[in-house]
């Protein structure tokens, strides 16, 4: 196989493991974050907040992953 | 579903059967996603979508300045010629030393400066007639709930000192509203998005990293500052303490610069490769699915707009509270 496909196969492989890793974190703060608003509703906005922070630092290390991924297919 | 998936598979077959004609399908469809990227990137001209609108002036630092009013004139100038669209010398292939032209991205951002300028000083205006009574008008209410969310929602709950949140706010404010306005540009039709570029969120957030560290330095004293540098250990612990501080000075402005520039850029380049699905099977089949799809796509990425905007007010804000800490001189 010539290198260039190999590289296009990694930043597929490597798209797909950032996707799962980033939707498994996310999931389980909406998750966390649900249920929590569940047992006291009157602290949503409070929690809200924080499940988006929580959720934009998981993106963005899902985002240096995923800028790999893009550099493999760039180059 | 079905039907769509026979017919991505019947116009396949159909490029097989004919060499010839293979080719010059293969290299269009190269093209489309190639133009993909040349779409997202930089141009020394003002465009309006795909529409070149003026040329940009060219300004290179390489042996001294040297200022062009358009490529064609720097073309002829014969010292600097331009390969795969990067500028490069004529004599060795090399690129300049430095490269300060005015790009597309760059007057988008002076579109977006120009108009919160205009707005807001109309609104001061407005403001100082009016002092200590409501705001007059639409726009000076909508400002004035901008103004208020961000100091009670976003600084006063990470900043815990009233005073320092009062001193800071007007920069959050403008961080927000900059970041907030340049997003929706790029996603006005024929609008181009210049948070996509790197040097726009790096110096974000270069001017972030000073807001953190000077704010830090201003109301806690340098003392505290370098104190935070063992981040709470006992002192027997500096010398693994002390790199990992310094390192995360460094890592909170770049995941600031990356954060915001890949969630611009990420939006866009999906909804384009989907629609250059479009012209890569050559089908209106696939339009069904796909159009939909792409608008989804577009609303997501105006809650995307809001939503780092947001971010990174509010990781600036929290961040600085931290720097800051619980140890502010008494006289704050």
């Amino acid at each position: 196989m010539e290198s260039l496909a190999i590289a296009y196969l990694a930043a597929a492989i490597g798209a797909g493991l950032v996707v799962i890793g980033a939707s498994i974190g996310i999931s389980r703060i909406g998750a966390a974050a649900l249920e929590a608003i569940g047992r006291q509703p009157e602290a949503g906005g409070q929690l809200r907040t924080s499940m988006i922070i929580a959720a934009a630092l998981i993106e963005g290390v899902a985002f240096f992953a995923a800028a790999i991924c893009l550099l493999l297919v760039l180059k | 579903m079905s039907f769509s998936i026979d017919n991505i598979k019947h116009s396949e077959d159909l490029s097989t059967n004919s060499s010839a004609v293979d080719t010059v399908h293969k290299e269009a469809n190269a093209d489309v996603f190639g133009e993909i990227f040349a779409t997202l990137g930089d141009h020394n001209g003002f465009y309006i979508g795909p529409h070149h609108v003026c040329d940009l002036p060219i300004v290179l630092v390489d042996n001294g300045l040297h200022v062009y009013f358009s490529k064609s004139s720097m073309l002829s100038s014969g010292l600097f010629t331009e390969v795969d669209h990067s500028i490069v010398r004529t004599s060795d292939g090399q690129a300049p030393a430095l490269d300060l032209s005015v790009t597309n991205l760059v007057v988008f951002q002076w579109i977006a400066i120009v108009f919160i300028l205009l707005v807001f000083r109309n609104i001061s205006k407005k403001k100082k007639l009016a002092y200590n009574k409501p705001p007059k008008g639409f726009l000076a209410n909508v400002a004035e709930k901008i103004i208020l969310y961000v100091r009670d929602e976003i600084v006063a709950p990470n900043i815990p000192y009233p005073k320092i949140v009062n001193s800071l706010t007007f920069y959050f404010v403008a961080t927000f509203i900059f970041i907030l306005v340049v997003n929706i540009l790029g996603l006005l039709p024929g609008g181009h998005t210049a948070t996509s570029a790197i040097p726009l969120t790096g110096s974000l957030a270069l001017i972030a990293f000073f807001v953190i560290n000077g704010a830090a330095i201003k109301y806690s004293g340098i003392k505290s500052w370098f104190k935070h540098l063992l981040g709470g250990a006992p002192v027997g612990l500096a010398p693994i303490m002390v790199p990992i501080e310094i390192l995360t000075l460094f890592i909170k402005p770049f995941s600031l610069t990356i954060r915001l520039f890949a969630n611009m850029t990420a939006g866009h380049i999906i909804i384009l490769s989907f629609l250059g699905l479009l012209f890569f099977f050559n089908t209106y089949v696939l339009a069904t699915i796909i159009v939909p799809f792409s608008v989804f796509l577009y609303l997501l990425e105006l809650l995307v707009a809001f939503i780092q905007a947001f971010v990174f007010t509010m990781l600036v804000a929290i961040y600085t509270g931290q720097s800051i800490g619980d140890h502010v001189r008494s006289e704050h």
